[in-house]
């Protein structure tokens, strides 16, 4: 799936929550946060983490967001632009007290909203109090989901007060002209809206005790009702695609096949960019199989707080995800490339499931929280992911063996790479990674690569990695903790006293990234050949399975693809380069979901007569879909 | 770093743009001052400033100082000070200052291929309104008051279908008018349901999510727009203008293409047409905003 957001008008501008609602699979690029707003949905976020990473948390407050735009971190910055008070909560994270800290940081961004908008109504002139209306407005931002959930109506008549407040400004014109009066009591009146609600529900001297932190009012959380706000990510996260936009190499493509010829793959290639197969949160928040494994490769920036302890690594059985399959262990692994996955089993970093079929349910149910896949389902998948294959290099040939092009040093790096050595047991690196074998010896080695977990335990084996592609999938180690090629020669030299002499790891260093390398590794896209098209052209082989599924109507499966594509479809539009041409993409989504609406009415004739306007209309409008 | 600006041209940054290359110019014993609009996170618009402006000392010979105004007015006001030598600018604000104190346009942006953009009403989809005149007694919501195309040209079209007498009697025909703040929070208030219609820049749809966008259409477009335009104030050396302009022509090429992103991320710049701001300029007249 392609889901970057390329170069827009005003792109940064973005003022949406990274949270996308349950229909959508496609994030959206949010506005930048405040530091202290950001500390706060940080600690909702991680608050709810069990066990509760408390230094990850202090950090929150300590430390500038990941990404942030801005320099300073949430309690230097309340130092240079507020006067509120940040004791009790410096004290509820001392005291690791998390009702405390719940209770203190919701206090704080209630006062901060009020700072902001006495400073409103003190202003001298309109430019400044809009100012401070702005400020507010993105503090606000940080309870906004949690009012709109637990009172819609609220949400709204607070929303309408924003506005009046902001239009009650007035405006200074240029050099006078245009100048509009500020309209005082108007001004205080929509005042008045928002500050009631939050002395009413966030600045609140006893909070009731909350089990799940959220941004729920207090009035909302002691009527009891039974309010979930929908899932969001705070602040720091990051599941766009990388960029540059690895290439997929699949074997059928490459053997000239059409992916549209072969419904059972396609349809696992659906899936594999369906968050519907995964539970919630996974499935609210748009994350699929290609989240992070996208084009078969490694989302190296993938970043979650609180589940990734850098980018590109995620902890898949921690508390987030499915809580009952949370481990309680802080062990986030480095995400594995998929590329030519039929040759590189068994699976898992430690290579604890023989069968690509157990793995992947385990991935579903287990680690996503998603419901027993269908067998149909799994078989989809697996012969989607089984024709992922290895990028083309054209340094090495089928039996991992350099060719002319590869340079001296690279050469010179071969021998060391198949040298015995005696910090290996008089073994050598081609022992395990063996180079007719792609690189790897399906087995797993405990090279001391992690501490042991418990006194006397064995510290660990992991799988034999491939060296295909890793030129491209850094850092390296189970848990990304080495950041170069270099860095790994460098760390079996010493470990293993292997006594390589400079030039000998630089040559070694220089035949790993010869191995690991490729001949076109990235997409390559320019003002026609968009990322839209590519992710059109899939989207239409996707729905090609119809052809199949309709004929055998088969609901369950029809459904979960119309579900999937029409959603897709509409919010890809959204970064068309050609704007003209939305509408007919959102008009082409709307006819899928048509033909999924009349299979949920068992109304066979009326979807395929939708089915046949789809393909109609997707031929015509595919010269303008960029 | 505060973000708390006041009002007169805030110096919050003086970037040291000093210039390692080309001839010092005797005529320009100072620096040159650069005044930035912020559309967003000003502290993010800080590091933005510092690049360009150091990229820009190194091409024109001359330090080059950059700093950020609270918005267009303050702006305007430092090139009359004498506070700043040149500015970024609405095309709107720029006609009155030309008018006010003799304010000259350099280069335009080009977005999309052109140097110029429309205004467009925008409605939920699932609204039912097809037309402007089914927009009477409904709530909108504009952009701003000194806006071309979040507030002048989108009325316009109002006035342009004898729905509203002149700029003066939009109240008469709408429910409520609202000055949202910017074309973001204007979008998200018809997005939500807030207000019936917004009237906002043609791209002010893509600040929306994915999924609001596909739950809006727009049913007026305005006549094309200039675009944001650079200018000057009036005694500025010609020399050092003539630099800074070369100097900015060259961000179109393939090499510097990359710091147009320290500049509202335009596609590149031509050189500014004075006679392409007259639409503008009568706008401003039938506003009441110019003499």
């Amino acid at each position: 799936m392609i889901r970057n957001l390329t170069g827009v008008m005003l792109a940064t501008c973005v003022g949406v929550f990274l949270s996308v609602g349950p229909a959508s699979a496609d994030p959206a690029k949010e506005a930048p946060w405040y530091p202290d707003a950001a500390a706060y949905r940080l600690t909702l976020f991680l608050g709810n983490l069990e066990p509760l990473p408390w230094d990850v948390l202090e950090a929150a407050w300590s430390d500038p967001y990941r990404n942030s735009e801005f320099s300073a971190g949430a309690l230097a910055w309340l130092g240079q632009t507020s006067n509120t008070d940040t004791g009790s909560l410096m004290d509820a994270i001392a005291r690791r007290d998390r009702q405390s800290l719940f209770a203190a940081a919701t206090r704080l961004i209630a006062l901060r909203i009020e700072e902001e908008l006495d400073r409103a109504l003190d202003a001298d002139d309109p430019a400044s109090a809009q100012q401070a209306v702005r400020t507010a407005r993105d503090l606000y931002r940080a309870f906004a989901d949690g009012i709109a959930t637990a009172d819609p109506e609220v949400s709204r008549r607070i929303g309408l007060a924003w506005l009046e407040l902001n239009s009650s400004l007035g405006s200074a014109g240029v050099l006078g002209a245009g100048a509009i009066p500020a309209e005082r009591d108007m001004m205080i009146a929509a005042r008045s809206v928002i500050s009631d609600y939050l002395a009413e529900n966030y600045l609140v001297d006893d909070f009731a005790p909350r089990q799940q932190l959220s941004p729920l009012p207090e009035t909302a959380v002691l009527s009891g009702r039974d309010i979930e706000v929908p899932p969001s990510l705070p602040p720091g996260s990051d599941i766009f695609d990388q960029d540059p936009l690895p290439l997929l190499v699949l074997n059928f493509e490459e053997q000239g096949i059409d992916e549209t010829d072969l419904p059972l793959v396609a349809y696992g290639d659906m899936l594999f960019d369906s968050a519907q197969i995964f539970g919630s949160p996974a499935r609210d928040l748009g994350i699929a199989c290609s989240t992070c494994h996208n084009r078969s490769d490694v989302n190296q920036r993938l970043f979650i707080p609180g589940a990734s302890h850098q980018p590109g690594a995620i902890d898949v059985d921690g508390a987030f995800f499915n809580p009952i399959f949370n481990d309680r262990r802080d062990d986030p692994l480095d995400i594995p490339s998929l590329r030519g996955l039929r040759f590189t089993g068994p699976y898992g970093r430690d290579g604890r499931f023989a069968s690509l079929r157990d793995f992947t349910r385990n991935v579903i149910v287990n680690e996503f929280g998603g419901a027993e896949p269908t067998p149909f389902m799994l078989d989809a998948l697996l012969a989607y992911m089984l024709e992922f294959d290895f990028l083309p290099n054209s340094m090495l040939t089928a039996d991992g063996m350099l060719t002319d092009e590869a340079p001296d040093a690279v050469r010179r790096g071969e021998e060391i790479f198949n040298r015995p050595l005696a910090g290996l047991g008089d073994r050598s690196c081609a022992s395990c990674h063996v180079p007719d074998g792609n690189f790897l010896d399906r087995q797993a080695h405990d090279i001391g690569a992690a501490g042991p977990a418990y006194e006397g335990a064995r510290a660990g084996a992991f799988d034999t990695p491939t060296l295909l592609g890793t030129a491209y999938t850094a850092p390296y180690f189970h848990d990304g903790s080495l950041p170069t090629l270099a860095a790994v020669v460098d760390w079996f030299d010493e470990t293993k006293s292997l006594g390589l002499a400079d030039a000998e790891r630089s040559d070694l260093t220089a035949y790993l990234e010869a191995v690991g390398s490729a001949d076109e590794p990235y997409e390559i896209f320019d003002a026609e050949n968009t990322t839209f098209r590519l992710a059109f052209s899939e989207l239409m082989t996707f729905a090609s399975t119809l052809d199949t599924l309709l004929p055998r109507r088969d609901a369950e499966h029809i459904l979960l693809l119309t579900d999937t594509v029409a959603a897709d479809l509409s919010a890809d539009a959204s970064r068309m380069s050609n704007l003209a041409g939305r509408p007919e993409v959102y008009a082409l989504a709307e006819r899928l979901a048509e033909v999924g609406a009349a299979v949920r009415e068992a109304d066979w004739e009326t979807a395929a007569a939708h089915w046949a306007a789809f393909k109609a209309d997707a031929e015509a409008i595919e010269e303008r879909a960029f | 770093m505060s973000i708390r600006l006041s009002r007169r041209a805030a110096l919050i940054l003086s970037v040291a743009g000093a210039a390692s290359l080309g001839t010092r110019l005797a005529a320009q014993e100072n620096a040159l001052r650069l005044a930035f609009i912020p559309q967003e996170n000003p502290e993010k618009l800080l590091g933005d400033v510092a690049a360009i402006t150091a990229w820009l000392a190194d091409q024109i010979g001359v330090p080059v100082d950059g700093f950020v105004t609270i918005d267009h007015a303050a702006a305007v006001e430092a090139l009359r000070n004498g506070d700043a030598d040149i500015s970024f600018m609405g095309a709107l604000p720029f006609v009155l200052a030309e008018a006010e104190i003799g304010a000259v346009p350099l280069l335009s942006e080009v977005y999309r291929g052109a140097p110029s953009y429309t205004g467009r009403i925008f409605v939920r989809r699932d609204s039912g309104i097809e037309t402007l005149a089914d927009l009477r007694g409904k709530d909108i919501a504009f952009a701003d008051p000194i806006s071309e195309s979040g507030y002048l040209y989108p009325l316009a079209e109002f006035v342009e279908a004898g729905l509203v007498a002149g700029p003066g009697d939009a109240d008469a025909f709408f429910g409520r008018i609202f000055f949202a703040g910017g074309y973001q929070q204007a979008m998200q208030a018809m997005a939500e349901g807030l207000v019936d219609a917004a009237g906002a820049s043609q791209y002010a749809d893509l600040l929306l999510t994915p999924q609001q966008q596909a739950g809006i259409i727009w049913i007026a477009e305005s006549e094309p727009i200039p675009s944001h335009v650079v200018i000057a104030r009036p005694g500025l050396d010609a020399d050092v203008r003539s630099r800074f302009t070369d100097a900015m022509m060259r961000l179109n090429e393939t090499g510097n293409r990359d710091l147009l992103r320290y500049l509202y991320g335009p596609d590149g710049y031509v050189r500014a047409d004075p006679g392409a701001y007259d639409g503008v300029r009568d706008m401003a007249r039938r506003y009441g905003l110019l003499g």
